[in-house]
């Protein structure tokens, strides 16, 4: 009878598009649950071919006699049986399906076609009808089948995690304590499922911390995921400038760094019922010093439940410190693992400068390779202590791989072939990596130290600690029983530290005693830490903090300081990003600091690379190193503008860009822009777009939004859930990811680049507003030798006193040994990276201009510095980072220590450089100039924080026409002065005997007469102390070195005329500078005038030049300017002889 | 704090055989956004977390048409044959099932013990 059937319906065709398209009609339309088009109806097609292939087997297998069977048992069942279950007799598929399709418009459709098949249409019949419905009930019950097994599968594994049987028992310790440590290794599912415990037990606003960002994402995925969103936007993460918080959210993922900068707003935390620390074994600088706050915050907020989470790693410790919490291990699921050591010959050690010998590793490999079958799978993990060693060691694996096909090295390994992880320690406790049976342990990490003294960063190789050898052999034991082969001796092994060293007694405190200040914790030299950092180290850097004027003298936050605490950036960065909003190059100054506060994106090993190195020449600027960022950024986002996507690399270029906005420099940048403008620094960034097209534009960004949107949804769909296999050929070209935060770009191997490239820029624009960026960097591109020369400055004294000086003798020596030297550390190169690496001639003085003077002594008006981000020393000392400065003009504007002798012809700056300049009356105007220029910038500063503090609306009338007139001023400075003198550094006994000291009764002692501490801009000269001479300034002394070659030049008079007023007469070189520092020229005058500023001191011109004297002769006050002030204390002085 | 706390226990579906438990949505026929499809049972729903289709829902479980036990959908805990059955029902009534159910339930035990010894 179906046989019938079919037979009269013989036009119809399953195959056929048209066809299919009828019954998209009756069974997918635009409002049903599966539309026509969507991923499920095109997968339901395809089930329906499976299906009917299935039927026509079964049919043709002859289940007709089966059925007959099935028939006769039925009636014997109904005897049997107490009660009737009321089951039909017939068996059929379709009464295990719990799902109806309902049909009531079909079937009207279906008495039109009923009649129309009869007139052999070819329209679908009944019988097409109702086989496509009850393909789609399978359908529909298969894909039910789907995802009940996922969620059954999901809710299995959390049942197995370790820390499940302790589910009731953590909920419990947290109602009852308010401090409780749950400790377990790497796996146990602490990081998932505790905050999803609590959250089930009824806990609301849940913070987790992490160290890392991309923690906090995947995490909050993950939990997410898990708690089947059935907390939806309950669940979320923020991380610096990026965030999926609602005001629903009950559990966030956030940074240590984050939940630091909330306290500083609410100090009590009052926002979180529970506050996880997660991870806290890894003694970040962070970390450590969050639970000290959170310690103290703890008495505040007595309500508050804190979880520190460890791996069982130093757990009194933890626990201690918080007044003996309770603590709950969590017992890893380890099987057990074999130790082999197999300390390294003496003859393959490698020294310190030498390339890893990589036979241990090779030796390692083979001998897995004949102890084991290829049929027992198990993945190789090697831990090695850095990026260098991980190429060198894995360019040998990829021999050795080559040459057995037994080996692979990433992702997922076809059967047969092993799999061989390289690492650095960051695969210890931080990442999860299945299937790892064999682990190899160098027994070495690198680590960061810092010498305070030096102010020197060092990366040196270590032996681990004991804690961190037992996670790395840990990590072989996760799946089933492992192997774990030591580089080193049992005895070694005995004599390792028992833990790691932790961050605070290795890093600069710098910010982190800014950040204590601006917490207001009281001295930083109580607090209680976890584990106290060395008092030298935070001594260094109350010091520092007071050089870059962050403190005042009595350890105070200036306002300055205070501006800083809350950039979330370092005090270098911040005080760029400051002073560059108070010129107009906030953009360039965002692009710059942005780029220097993450990694760069110029790859280390694709610097061989000729047609790379040839890609990236026209972005290099022999400036120095952030001007070729800032090219590099600009060209990016120029480049992304003209072409679509990624068909306009070739791949070289690619590497750069790719990097670009990988290692999200980009990113960086906006989120820094955002603060700037929080800050309301950016006044004069922001422009505000015409009002009238505002909408529209708005409009069409949404549109491009939602188009991004849903191509990352696409990517995302495409990539989910499919795992990698590797093909055996792949991954050779000597890639490797960097294990940091921003790895996940480095993982693409070449072919998969194009792919990659893609949904980074995806990725990119759905964070920023592209075309805004296009239109700040077509603001920030080509930047005149003005601006350019500016934005130096702003680096050099956002950098300094990280300055260097070119050894005198580096033009005489080839490229690859130039020698440079900073105030604590001599002969440092400059890092292969640089641009001044490749081109140094530019950093040495021109040959015409150079008149020597003696043997030591080069006479130029051309000295240069350099002014470097980071002095970082690996097998040397390497400056990197550079921009190059030039020397007097620089020292002069930035320099916190500016002494000089009689005639000012001889500079000591900062205690090692000393500059001779050749012709008293060019010091003394060089001199001047530049005290002007930094008593007006302080002063403008000053003005600008001050308004950022009030609010943006006063600046801009205020200051603008100041700050060109600045700006001008400052470039002039920079670049046409002419002035020719000699440089040096001081040798370490020229330092001992720089100052002439204080002196009591000595033949100069009228200089510090009461009558001759004259008034200067900013306060009263006044004798140092220390070194003797004069205090003009805080920063200028003058009349204080030893050398002083005519004693009574001091007091020398010449007859000078002021180019501004028409004062005319004999001046002493401090008099006339003190004289140019208040006289103004007459348009100037008028200016300052009309500031709202001076309004407010009185309506007459003059009046914003006087200020009150106090006279001590004629014992009464006095109201002059300066230069009045100058001529009535002369006419004392004159009369008192 | 409160309301979860009440809200949670009232929301969530737990399977009397296996203690799978999950949130649901809604118990009916009739799950939001399904349109045409009805449910033959009176089911706990949820949305589909696995399907990128925020509107897909996912049946978690029903009663049993004779104990009234509260079971999940899972192999290992019901059947559905015209109407839900728990798995101790079906054992109980095993008989008056067809042979193909028999039969798949006979190798299921097989294979599950296979699996364990």
């Amino acid at each position: 009878m179906d046989a019938d059937k079919r037979r009269e319906s013989r036009s119809w065709d399953w195959d056929s598009p048209h066809c299919r398209a009828q019954l998209d009609e009756i069974f997918f339309r635009q409002h049903d649950y599966i539309q026509a088009g969507s991923p499920e109806h095109k997968e339901f097609w395809a089930f329906f071919d499976r299906f009917q292939r299935f039927k026509t087997k079964r049919d043709m297998s002859g289940s007709g006699a089966t059925r007959r069977e099935d028939r006769e048992k039925g009636k014997d069942r109904r005897k049997t049986s107490k009660v009737d279950l009321g089951l039909p007799q017939e068996y059929d598929a379709r009464y295990r399906i719990n799902v109806s399709v309902c049909t009531r418009d079909i079937e009207e459709r279906l008495g039109r076609t009923e009649h129309r098949s009869k007139q052999r249409s070819s329209g679908p019949g009944s019988q097409e009808i109702s086989d496509c419905r009850l393909a789609l009930l399978h359908f529909l019950d298969f894909s039910q089948r789907q995802s009940f097994g996922k969620l059954a599968k999901l809710r299995r594994e959390q049942k197995n995690l370790p820390i499940f049987q302790y589910r009731d028992k953590i909920v419990g310790l947290v109602r009852s304590h308010s401090v409780v440590v749950v400790a377990g290794d790497t796996g146990c599912g602490k990081s998932t499922q505790v905050p999803q415990y609590l959250l089930s037990a009824g806990f609301d606003h849940i913070a987790c911390t992490q160290p890392r960002r991309i923690a906090c994402i995947s995490l909050a995925k993950r939990v997410s995921f898990e708690s089947l969103n059935q907390y939806g936007s309950k669940v979320g993460y923020q991380i610096r400038f990026e965030t999926t918080r609602t005001t629903a959210t009950k559990l966030l993922f956030l940074t240590e760094g984050l939940l630091l900068r909330q306290i500083q707003q609410d100090k009590t935390l009052a926002q979180y019922q529970v506050v996880i620390v997660d991870e806290v074994h890894e003694r970040h600088l962070h970390c450590d010093f969050l639970l000290g706050v959170l310690r103290s915050l703890l008495a505040d907020h007595p309500d508050l439940r804190l979880i520190l989470m460890s791996a069982t790693i130093n757990i009194k410790l933890f626990s201690d410190y918080f007044n003996s919490a309770p603590v709950l291990q969590v017992p890893g699921r380890l099987f057990p693992i074999q130790v082999i050591y197999q300390p390294i010959p003496p003859e393959e050690q490698s020294s310190r400068t030498e390339k890893l010998d990589p036979r241990p590793y090779l030796r390692i490999l083979q001998a897995i390779d004949q102890r084991y079958p290829p049929e027992e799978r198990g993945d190789l993990l090697l831990f090695l202590s850095g990026v260098a060693e991980i190429s060198t060691i894995q360019e040998a694996c990829q021999v050795y791989a080559t040459h057995t096909s037994r080996w692979i090295v990433f992702d997922i390994a076809p059967p047969g072939v092993r799999k061989c992880i390289i690492s650095t320690n960051i695969a210890e406790t931080s990442v999860t990596i299945d299937g790892v049976r064999f682990v190899v342990d160098s027994g070495k990490v690198k680590e960061m130290s810092f010498d305070p003294k030096a102010k020197l960063q060092r990366l040196q190789e270590f032996w681990i600690s004991q804690a961190s050898s037992e996670q790395r052999k840990g990590r072989a034991g996760r799946t089933g029983p492992g192997v774990c082969y030591r580089l080193y001796a049992e005895s070694d092994y005995n004599a390792f530290a028992s833990y790691p060293v932790p961050e605070i007694h290795r890093v600069a405190l710098d910010s982190l005693i800014l950040q204590m200040k601006s917490m207001c914790l009281g001295d930083p030299l109580s607090f209680v830490f976890i584990d106290p950092p060395p008092a030298a180290s935070i001594q260094t850097a109350l010091t520092y903090l007071k050089e870059q004027g962050a403190l005042d003298s009595c350890g105070e936050l200036t306002p300055i300081g205070t501006l800083l605490a809350q950039l979330p950036v370092d005090v270098v960065i911040g005080k760029m990003l400051v002073l560059g909003s108070l010129f107009n190059l906030v953009e360039s100054v965002l692009t710059v600091a942005a780029a220097l506060s993450v990694q760069s994106p110029f790859l280390r090993s694709s610097q061989h690379n000729p047609d790379c190195a040839t890609a990236r020449q026209p972005l290099h600027s022999n400036q120095g190193d952030p001007f070729t960022l800032l090219n590099t950024f600009n060209a990016w986002v120029e480049v992304s503008k003209h072409v679509k996507s990624c068909d306009m690399f070739d791949t070289v270029s690619m590497y750069v860009f790719i990097y670009l906005s990988s290692t999200g420099e980009g990113t960086e940048r906006w989120r820094l822009k955002e603060v700037v403008q929080e800050e309301r620094l950016g006044g004069a960034a922001t422009r505000n777009a015409p009002s009238g097209s505002d909408r529209e534009q708005r409009r069409k960004r949404l549109t491009e939004r939602r188009k991004l949107h849903q191509m990352k949804r696409d990517h995302e769909q495409q990539e989910g859930g499919k795992r990698k296999v590797l093909r055996l050929d792949e991954g050779q070209d000597g890639e490797f990811s960097s294990g940091s935060d921003t790895e996940e770009a480095s993982k693409g191997k070449k072919d998969k680049t194009e792919q990659n490239i893609d949904i980074q820029e995806v990725k990119f624009k759905l964070r920023h507003n592209v075309s805004e960026l296009q239109e700040a960097v077509g603001v920030g591109q080509d930047l005149s030798s003005r601006q350019q020369a500016l934005l130096k400055l702003l680096l050099c004294r956002g950098l300094y006193p990280q300055l260097a000086l070119p050894d005198e003798h580096n033009s005489t020596r080839k490229d690859s040994e130039q020698v440079f030297h900073t105030k604590n550390k001599q002969g440092v190169v400059i890092h292969p990276t640089s641009v001044f690496a490749s081109d140094p001639e530019v950093l040495h003085v021109p040959e015409d201009d150079n008149s020597e003077m003696g043997p030591d002594r080069k006479d130029s008006s051309r000295h240069q510095l350099l002014a470097f981000v980071t002095l970082l020393e690996t097998n040397k000392p390497y400056l990197s980072n550079c921009v190059r400065v030039p020397a007097l003009q620089a020292l002069l504007l930035v320099a916190n220590s500016v002494d000089s002798n009689a005639d000012c012809t001889r500079l000591i700056v900062d205690g090692w450089l000393e500059l001779e300049l050749r012709e008293p009356e060019e010091a003394l105007k060089v001199l001047s100039k530049a005290l002007t220029l930094r008593a007006e910038l302080e002063r403008l500063l000053h003005v600008q924080l001050q308004q950022s503090k009030l609010g943006e609306a006063a600046v801009q009338g205020m200051s603008r026409r100041s700050i060109e007139k600045l700006g001008e001023g400052l470039v002039r400075f920079l670049l046409y002065t002419e002035v020719t003198y000699s440089l040096r550094r001081l040798t370490a006994f020229q330092t001992q005997n720089l100052y002439i000291g204080p002196h009591s009764d000595s033949e100069l002692s009228h200089t510090n007469a009461p009558g001759l501490s004259l008034l200067v801009p900013g306060g009263e000269a006044k004798p140092d102390p220390i070194k003797g001479g004069l205090s003009v300034t805080n920063f200028f002394t003058y009349n204080c070195l030893t050398d002083s070659r005519d004693l009574y030049s001091e007091c020398l008079r010449i007859f000078w005329s002021c180019p501004n007023c028409d004062l005319y007469m004999p001046l002493t070189p401090l008099e006339r500078m003190q004289h140019e520092a208040s006289c103004r020229p007459a348009g100037e005058q008028q200016q300052l005038e009309e500031e709202p500023e001076s309004a407010k001191t009185g309506p007459s011109s003059m009046s914003s030049l006087t200020r009150v004297y106090h006279c001590n002769v004629c014992n009464e006050d006095l109201t002059l300017t300066s230069t009045e002030i100058l001529k009535h204390k002369r006419q004392h002085m004159y009369s008192a002889k | 704090m409160e309301p979860t706390t009440n809200e949670s226990p009232r929301n969530t579906f737990t399977c009397q055989l296996c203690d799978l438990s999950s949130p649901f949505i809604y118990y009916g026929q009739k799950p939001p956004n399904t349109r045409a499809i009805v449910l033959l049972e009176e089911c706990f729903v949820t949305k589909d977390p696995f399907s990128p289709d925020k509107e897909k829902f996912l049946v978690l479980g029903s009663t049993c048409s004779l104990c009234s036990a509260c079971v999940c959908v899972g192999s290992d805990c019901s059947l559905f044959y015209t109407k839900r059955f728990c798995m101790q029902c079906v054992n109980k009534h095993l008989d008056q099932f067809p042979h193909q159910i028999q039969a798949e339930l006979a190798k299921r035990k097989h294979s599950s013990k296979a699996a364990v010894s």
